[in-house]
């Protein structure tokens, strides 16, 4: 009962805001669920990639070209989509097993710069470097869904990717990915597939990624190469860090605090907001390593007592 | 007497009260910042000018302006968050797919917006906004330009290099289409990526196609520098033509010794009597130089304001009206050339509105050609 | 023939380069196992500081290289000293330190951006363009003969192999950790900086080269290996190569080469992904 609640409210909110400030909080939603499902994989699975951003604009392309260079009708569309996100995932992820630490950094870093460049390059398909724009989602069911309604669609992605990952980090799934994560050698003798445990994690939350991704192509309507370039990686990262890897709370924090950081910070310090922004994130990190989570847990703990 | 006073207060208190909101988008911090800074210092002067001038319709313009760090997705959230502080009028100086994205809200608010410098084709084409206008020199107004010139070299076989920057690969769309229409031969096809340490292989390339004349699409300036460097480094001797990005003063300073006797297309003619008169007027008010950049963004905001007055209201729809009937000479362009939108049409720089223009000696020198003709 | 024998020049020099911010991260991170993504601006930082000394200022090249040098080693040291010194100390896990360098990442470049203005500045170049080429890899193949010579033949060098072989082990016999990797870090700004002031005559200053080259360098690190101090040369010269003759030969599209030295680093890193050459045992 609690996740209707949480549905309700949340989508309730968008009926609440302004045009501009509703547009805010969707963007915002939706990098809430992206660093949820990164910080599965980082935090829970311990696996460093820079990919994760990537996947978000596979999902995105995709489910727009099969609509509308396809003209795939909508349900189709995205299964389909989720496909594409899947093989390319597991192209990626099964190679990699034999990697570790930065080497799978950089492989998926290699892998998010491909992918733009192949946007840039891809002709008429992809729309170039200009992008796809001048279109609609399509009507599910008769009805147009616009506006505040939309936010109850990024709203019901977000809260079901909650919940598959909070299943999933209580589920034995959970505990052999951090087993995984803390020693491959030990996780290995007690039994458990580590190669296996690695791919699924990375697919599943690439996959995920990929689903957030086509939820935002019909935000601002328009995809093009920019908006899903590297320097969106390491936000993802931070957002991940500063809030508290590994800790679901965490992640949301980290994503609502980083994402909204530079709106709040630009009255105030006008164009030198990145600057502050990035002052910001030094003391955070020197501060509490384990991220602003922690700083949560101990004041509770301290009010509790 | 005390009703004068009072009529008095009123008047001027409602004049102070009621400023007229124009949005203007920029980029402060990111990759557009070189070309988006002057022209928004262009627009600030062009709306002080005019503030001081009376206002439009007796009222004052406000700016208010807002960052979009290069990031087009937040680019649209400040569209939306401009059309919900009433602004009537948004000028889009930052990259063409932040303008591109913030379209979609224009449209959808109906509210009027328009770009006084991008130069990518799509943005009248692949979205029907009505409510939108574009007065930068078009990607393919260059390419035709520019070809217009090099036809009177009688050019058989050239090479074209650009690089991988969304712009730069749009412009080199559009010279490829001019070239191939007009029957020339390209015989070699480079880009050079974004961060290259050298452009030797592209003109190494380059060189082993022998072409007659190399066109340059490219408008990251490090990445042209190395292009220029590679060029000197091989000894080779074929004219360059090049794009409008060629036009900022720059690579005065950043490629000294690398540049004399290259041609470029501008919108921009030192010897153009406003012209003059802009740089004279700015230097007065500012004490600083200006370049042709700020002469963008003070054309878009003359052509709002001029809409604006001869809408006769704030209406948003009489704006775009009147907006659609533009004739005005501004500071960009070939001397005698107006904004106009003939036939619907949304792109209001003159085809036959640029020049070019060629480096003498390292500075940007005189005007061998004008027009498409 | 021609043409390969000039791209074989220019290729070793942008192979120089790379190299040199390869060291940059193989300093930091032999020691320590700290990888600092910030290298790229450390070289902007240095390209900058040539800027000013040596275009508006116009000291001599060699008085102005010095000072931006000397300049570098003190700009790692207080990197080491703000973002890692208290993480290490708190006993935080490897990663923070990396992030915080991220962030240190970004302060340099806001730093460096609202400090000069918003277009690519011009570094001069010391001899004849077309002798800078054997200028770059001259100084370059200097500083690895250097440091190759530190690094076998003195006993700093040797401390500094003993801290990377095993932390533990150095400092119980004696060695002073945390001086080890102030010098590293130092050492690591230096050699960033001086591969950012060989390239950016070329390239001119731009307060975007930073992470170009920080990729471009920790892809010349992967292929080389972390072991040897050669490696990171060889890896350099490597990819070099690879990026520069696919443009030139391959018959493919040219927007798609920028691709290849991509697919060449993630099939490098499936096949042999601890690099090519091994450390000494």
């Amino acid at each position: 009962m609690r996740w209707l609640a949480a549905f309700v409210v949340l989508s309730g909110a968008a009926f609440l805001l302004g045009d501009y400030h509703n547009d805010v909080y969707r963007k915002m939603l939706l990098w809430v669920t992206l660093a949820l499902g990164y910080n599965f994989l980082f935090g829970v699975c311990g696996q460093v990639a820079f990919s994760h951003f990537a996947f978000y604009g596979i999902g995105a392309y995709s489910v727009v070209i099969l609509l509308f260079q396809l003209n795939v009708p909508l349900p189709l569309a995205i299964v389909l989509g989720v496909l594409v996100c899947i093989v390319v995932a597991l192209a990626v992820a099964i190679p990699s097993t034999r990697l570790d630490g930065f080497y799978l950094a950089l492989a998926t870093l290699a892998l998010a710069q491909l992918f733009v460049v192949v946007l840039n390059e891809g002709g008429s398909v992809t729309g170039g470097t200009g992008g796809i724009a001048n279109y609609r989602l399509p009507a599910i069911f008769g009805m147009q869904i616009r506006g505040p309604w939309y936010t109850g669609v990024i709203v019901l992605v977000l809260l079901l990717t909650l919940w598959i990952l909070m299943k999933l980090d209580r589920s034995w799934f959970g505990r052999a990915c951090r087993a995984v994560r803390d020693n491959p050698e030990a996780a290995a003798a007690m039994g458990i597939n580590v190669a296996r445990t690695k791919v699924i994690a990375f697919t599943l939350t690439s996959a995920l990624a990929g689903v957030a991704g086509m939820v935002y192509a019909f935000v601002d309507n328009t995809v093009n190469p920019p908006i899903f370039g590297l320097e969106n990686a390491f936000l993802l990262l931070f957002m991940v860090i500063v809030g508290g890897s590994g800790r679901h709370a965490g992640a949301v924090i980290g994503a609502v605090l980083l994402f909204l950081l530079p709106f709040w910070l630009s009255p105030i310090v006008g164009h030198h907001h990145v600057l502050v922004f990035g002052v910001l994130m030094l003391a955070a990190i020197l501060v509490q390593p384990k991220g602003l989570i922690a700083i949560w847990d101990r004041g509770r703990d301290r009010f509790s007592r | 007497m005390k009703k004068i006073i009072f009529a008095f207060l009123l008047a001027t208190g409602i004049a102070h009260a009621q400023t007229i909101k124009i949005g203007v988008i920029t980029d402060r911090v990111g990759v557009s910042k070189p070309y988006s800074e002057p022209a928004t210092e262009g627009v600030v002067f062009g709306a002080d000018e005019i503030n001081r001038k009376g206002g439009v319709l007796g009222r004052k313009i406000e700016l208010l302006i807002e960052d979009d760090q290069s990031r087009p997705d937040i680019s649209a959230a400040l569209a939306r968050k401009l059309v919900d502080q009433g602004v009537v009028f948004i000028l889009s100086v930052s990259l063409s797919p932040a303008t591109q994205q913030q379209q979609t809200v224009t449209m959808e608010a109906k509210v009027p917006q328009m770009t006084p410098m991008n130069s990518a084709d799509y943005l009248t084409t692949q979205l029907q906004n009505p409510y939108f206008w574009q007065t930068g020199p078009l990607g393919s107004t260059q390419g035709a330009t520019l070809l217009a010139h090099a036809k009177s070299k009688n050019f058989k076989k050239v090479a074209l290099i650009t690089d991988n920057s969304d712009l730069g690969q749009a412009i080199g769309k559009a010279f490829k289409g001019a070239l191939e229409k007009a029957g020339i031969e390209i015989v070699a096809d480079e880009v050079v990526a974004r961060g290259a340490t050298t452009a030797m292989p592209q003109m190494q390339k380059i060189r082993a196609a022998n072409p007659e004349a190399m066109f340059l699409a490219g408008v990251l300036t490090a990445e042209n520098v190395l292009i220029f460097r590679a060029y000197k480094e091989l000894g080779v001797k074929f004219p360059i033509h090049s794009s409008y990005n060629l036009s900022v003063p720059i690579y005065e300073t950043v490629a000294k010794g690398f540049i004399n006797s290259i041609t470029f297309v501008d919108a921009y003619d030192p010897d153009k009597p406003e012209v003059k008169a802009f740089v004279a007027a700015y230097k007065k008010a500012t004490g600083k130089d200006s370049q042709n950049l700020h002469g963008y963004g003070y054309d878009g905001i003359h052509l709002i304001a001029d809409a604006i007055r001869r809408a006769g209201s704030t209406d948003k729809e009489k704006i775009r009206e009147a907006m659609q009937k533009t004739d005005y000479a501004g500071v960009m362009g070939k001397k005698g050339m107006k904004y106009t939108f003939p036939e619907g049409k949304r792109a209001g720089f003159d085809p036959d509105g640029m020049v070019v223009r060629v480096y003498e000696k390292d500075k940007q020198g005189r005007v061998v050609h004008v027009g498409q003709k | 023939m021609q043409d390969f024998l000039e791209l074989a020049v220019s290729a070793t020099a942008s192979g120089c380069v790379y190299g040199l911010v390869a060291l940059a991260y193989l300093l930091m991170i032999r020691p320590t196992g700290i990888i600092n993504f910030a290298v790229g601006e450390w070289a902007m930082v240095a390209a900058f500081g040539g800027h000013l000394l040596l275009s508006r200022y116009e000291w001599p090249y060699p008085v102005g290289m010095a000072v931006v040098i000397a300049f570098m080693l003190l700009v790692g040291w207080a990197s080491e000293r703000v973002a890692v010194r208290p993480l290490v100390e708190k006993g935080a896990p490897l990663l923070a330190p990396i992030l915080a360098l991220l962030g240190v990442l970004v302060i340099t470049r806001e730093v460096i951006s609202v400090s000069f203005p918003p277009d690519p500045l011009p570094v001069p170049f010391p001899v004849e363009i077309q002798y800078y080429k054997y200028f770059v890899i001259a100084a370059t193949a200097m500083v690895f003969a250097g440091f190759w010579f530190f690094f076998e033949k003195t006993l700093w060098g040797r401390t500094f192999e003993a801290v990377a072989l095993n932390r533990r082990a150095a400092a119980l016999m004696g060695i002073n950790l945390s001086r080890v990797t102030a010098f590293s870090f130092a050492g690591g700004a230096a050699v960033a900086g001086l591969g950012g002031l060989l390239v950016s005559p070329n390239v001119s200053a731009h307060y975007l080269m930073g992470v170009p080259l920080a990729i471009q360098g920790f892809t010349a690190l992967v292929i080389g290996g972390v072991g040897r101090v050669e490696g990171a040369l060889i890896g350099g010269l490597l990819l070099a190569f690879a990026e520069q003759l696919t443009i030139r030969y391959a018959p493919i599209p040219s927007g798609f080469a920028q691709a290849v030295p991509l697919l060449f680093l993630m099939i490098f890193l499936i096949v042999r992904p601890t690099g090519l050459l091994r450390a000494r045992a």
